[in-house]
């Protein structure tokens, strides 16, 4: 594992701090290490180990705030740390959003093997009108009763509003590749820290799995299985998304150790 | 002594300094202390603002050059830095000896 320094981290904050023109950015940072560099070796001449110089090099010139000029509580983010959080966003949210399409996949299945109720719980009575029941019967004049004939429909909702969910992951996810081609500059690269959204998607994903497991086992031992196999579709699609997050992030931490 | 104190008169300590001839952000911030014997120790970050605002405002001019192999932006007095040193210069000991008159009578 690499030592920390001082000097570099103070320049890698410095970076993200520091607005104006490319031109402006590059200059101000190529004068700050030029003045950090002149403080260490500064510092070694007096007697001080070269950790000790940097660290007080850091220390004399100060907080990245005195360099730019303004208190970093009220500066606008660098538009390298809005690209990255654009990234970091649109993997995460692409990924969720096909989870959510995956799952619609599942309950499909779910609802071929277990039934429509065993998907989705039927509205309970005096919630609908006979005007309900009469639409739901002749869109699907195979239900024999009401009650299915509502629950087949409200099943078709679920799973095509899902799919739609993922087609529009799909979408998100091809702006996230093209985004990450085009913004392959070291700034934006290092304007969060390595694995932040890979580690983001883990948690997240990892809640709504717990989550919607946790509905879908209530589901299943308070109403009989009624309406369980919505949370259960949407745990097996999150705990995959938690496993994809989670393989990224090992990958990563990995390159960054190498 | 007060920091603040001292960033309300840092432009006229930074102009004097480059009076005494081009130096970089390091070098400045070194003659200073040197020059205040330790008095002017404010945090060294803060010289660059000052300097890229004098600059912005035409009373220093900086060049890149090389030195002990690391390239260093220069910084330099220009005529109205010159004129506006001469100036700030006479507002200040006009300052300083009503003060001193003032603290002299009361002691």
């Amino acid at each position: 594992m690499r030592a920390a320094d001082p000097v570099e981290d103070y320049l890698d904050r410095l970076l993200l701090t520091l607005g104006g023109s490319p031109r402006q950015v590059r200059h101000t940072l190529a004068e700050v290490e030029a003045h950090l560099h002149d403080a260490v070796a500064a510092g070694i001449a007096a007697g001080l180990p070269e950790h000790e110089a940097q660290a007080a090099a850091v220390a004399r010139i100060g907080p990245v705030h005195a360099v730019t000029g303004r208190i970093a509580a009220f500066s606008r983010p660098s538009a390298a740390l809005i690209r990255r959080t654009a990234l970091a966003g649109s993997l995460v949210g692409g990924v969720a959003l096909v989870a959510v399409g995956v799952s619609g996949a599942i309950s499909w299945l779910l609802a071929i093997a277990g039934g429509g109720t065993f998907l989705t719980a039927p509205f309970p009575p005096g919630s609908y009108t006979r005007a309900d029941c009469a639409r739901w019967l002749a869109a699907d004049p195979a239900a024999h009763s009401c009650v299915r004939a509502m629950t087949d429909d409200h099943t078709g909702e679920v799973i095509l509003g899902s799919f739609a969910a993922g087609i529009l992951g799909l979408a998100v996810l091809a702006a996230f590749w093209w985004m990450r081609r085009r913004w392959q500059d070291r700034s934006t690269l290092t304007a969060l820290p390595v694995g932040s959204a890979e580690a983001a998607g883990v948690i997240l994903a990892g809640l709504v799995t717990v989550v919607t497991l946790g509905t879908g086992i209530d589901a299943e031992l308070v109403q009989r299985g009624v309406g369980a196999g919505r949370p259960f579709s949407l745990a097996i699609a999150a705990l995959a998304a938690a496993v994809y997050f989670a393989i990224r992030l090992r990958r990563m931490v990995r390159l960054r150790a190498a | 002594m007060n920091s603040e104190k001292l960033k309300g008169n840092l432009d006229l300590l930074l102009l004097s300094v480059l009076a005494a001839g081009p130096g970089h952000g390091y070098s400045i911030i070194t003659r200073l202390r040197e020059r205040s014997a330790g008095a002017f120790d404010l945090p060294e970050g803060t010289v660059y603002p000052a300097l890229h605002r004098l600059e912005a405002a035409g009373l220093l001019d900086s060049t890149w050059e090389v030195a002990t192999g690391r390239r260093r932006r220069m910084y330099r007095l220009t005529l109205t830095g010159q004129e506006s040193l001469a100036d700030q210069a006479r507002q200040w000991r006009s300052f300083s000896g009503s003060v001193a008159r003032v603290i002299g009578g009361t002691a």
